[in-house]
């Protein structure tokens, strides 16, 4: 299978208010290595979720939750006067959704990483209250594996400018065999 | 990265309860706010701050897609979002007076926020987009409805900003999607350039 769709779920198991990786921060469910692309394969990351909470609790007992994408060593969201900021608020992309709390956040477009890139969702709580009692903070990330042959139509169509989407790949490859198959101009006399 | 999505997120929250702060931290607490007083979320010296204005430089293009705020109700404090360009405010009155924007109420943040009775959904929704075109400065001011004091957990209100940058090259294409009367997205701009390559390729991919 050479499109996969992928998840990464994160719950915290220790208190810390600084930036910490999902993935090799120590503070959680963790991986063995930083998440990255190896030659062959091209990954879309398409939604970032974490921990909600409502304003008036953000003093109180509640967990504000951010999370950041970081691909390599560069922080994709940005405030305004250029500074990387904490990333998205649970509050806005929230993990787990409910009726309290719904999306206010889509990630469009998606965020590309190209083969040998590395890349990293950190999270930042910054609420009042301890983690153990208002609850671990949670994330989740959600995004598409391109491998092999599929990373490299995936790359070429970056480079025409279109969506890296399944069905876009699909097109691609549609239009290859269309080509292939199409039957041999007649003979010029 | 030449398409970005961006958000911003502003609370009342700072050290002590008093001014802005640029970095979050777990003991900020809420900042007094009387009612009716109209603050920038980026540089009103008011809880989360930016060092400088909003503005985009000459290669960048922004589409400022969605505001919302904390509604103001029985159950929360809350108030109004307005967007500035420049000096132009762009939510005015029919009769062309100017007003504070659009309520939490009718764009809240946190969505499904319970007002007590409902959980509160979206009644507006920012379409067509908002434009910041190069060189322009931009803001959004936030007008709370009831005074808000300092240090009390009840008094915490946030507004939230959904934007997207375009950046060198797709600035470039922004704006050209604007002189041909094309709606800006990402979408639009992947098509362009794609007719532009179709264009240099001959047609042949």
């Amino acid at each position: 299978m050479a499109m996969r769709s992928q998840i990464y779920q994160y719950l915290a198991t220790a208190d810390s208010t600084s930036q910490a990786s999902i993935f090799v921060g120590g503070l959680g469910n963790n991986i063995t290595k930083p998440a990255e692309t190896t030659a062959t394969q091209f990954v879309v990351i398409e939604q970032v979720a974490s921990t909600p909470s409502t304003p008036i609790t953000l003093m109180s007992d509640s967990l504000g939750v951010y999370s950041q994408i970081r691909i390599n060593t560069t922080d994709y969201f940005l405030n305004p006067d250029n500074r990387p900021n904490d990333g998205v608020p649970g509050t806005a992309s929230p993990y787990p959704r409910s009726v309290q709390f719904q999306p206010s956040f889509n990630l469009y477009p998606d965020v590309y990483v190209l083969p040998g890139q590395v890349w990293d969702v950190l999270i930042k709580v910054t609420a009042g209250g301890t983690n153990a009692s208002a609850g671990r903070p949670e994330a989740f990330v959600k995004y598409t594996l391109y491998d092999g042959p599929d990373a490299l139509i995936a790359n070429k169509l970056l480079e025409l400018g279109i969506s890296v989407s399944p069905a876009n790949v699909d097109w691609y490859k549609r239009s290859l065999i269309s080509a292939q198959s199409a039957p041999p101009a007649p003979a010029m006399d | 990265m030449a398409m970005r999505s961006q958000i911003y997120e502003w609370t009342n929250l700072a050290p002590g309860g008093t001014g802005s702060t640029l970095s979050r931290a777990t003991t900020d607490e809420s900042v007094a706010i009387a009612a009716g007083t109209q603050v920038s979320v980026f540089t009103g010296g008011v809880g989360y701050n930016i060092t400088k204005p909003a503005e985009t430089t000459a290669t960048q293009f922004v589409v400022i897609e969605d505001i919302a705020c904390s509604p103001d109700d029985t159950t929360n404090k809350g108030g109004d979002v307005q967007i500035r360009i420049n000096t132009t405010d762009y939510f005015q009155n029919p009769d062309v007076t100017q007003m504070s924007g659009v309520s939490g109420t009718a764009s809240p943040y946190p969505r499904g926020i319970s007002d007590g009775t409902n959980n509160l959904l979206k009644s507006f929704d920012l379409y067509p987009d908002v434009y910041v075109l190069p060189g322009q400065v931009w803001d959004v001011l936030f007008t709370a409805q009831t005074t808000l004091v300092t240090a009390t957990t009840a008094d915490v209100v946030a507004a939230f900003i959904k934007y997207t940058l375009y950046d060198g090259p797709d600035a470039l294409i922004a704006n050209k999607l604007l002189e041909l009367g094309i709606t800006v997205n990402p979408a639009n701009v992947d098509w362009y350039k794609r007719t532009l390559i179709e264009q240099q390729s001959g047609g042949v991919m």
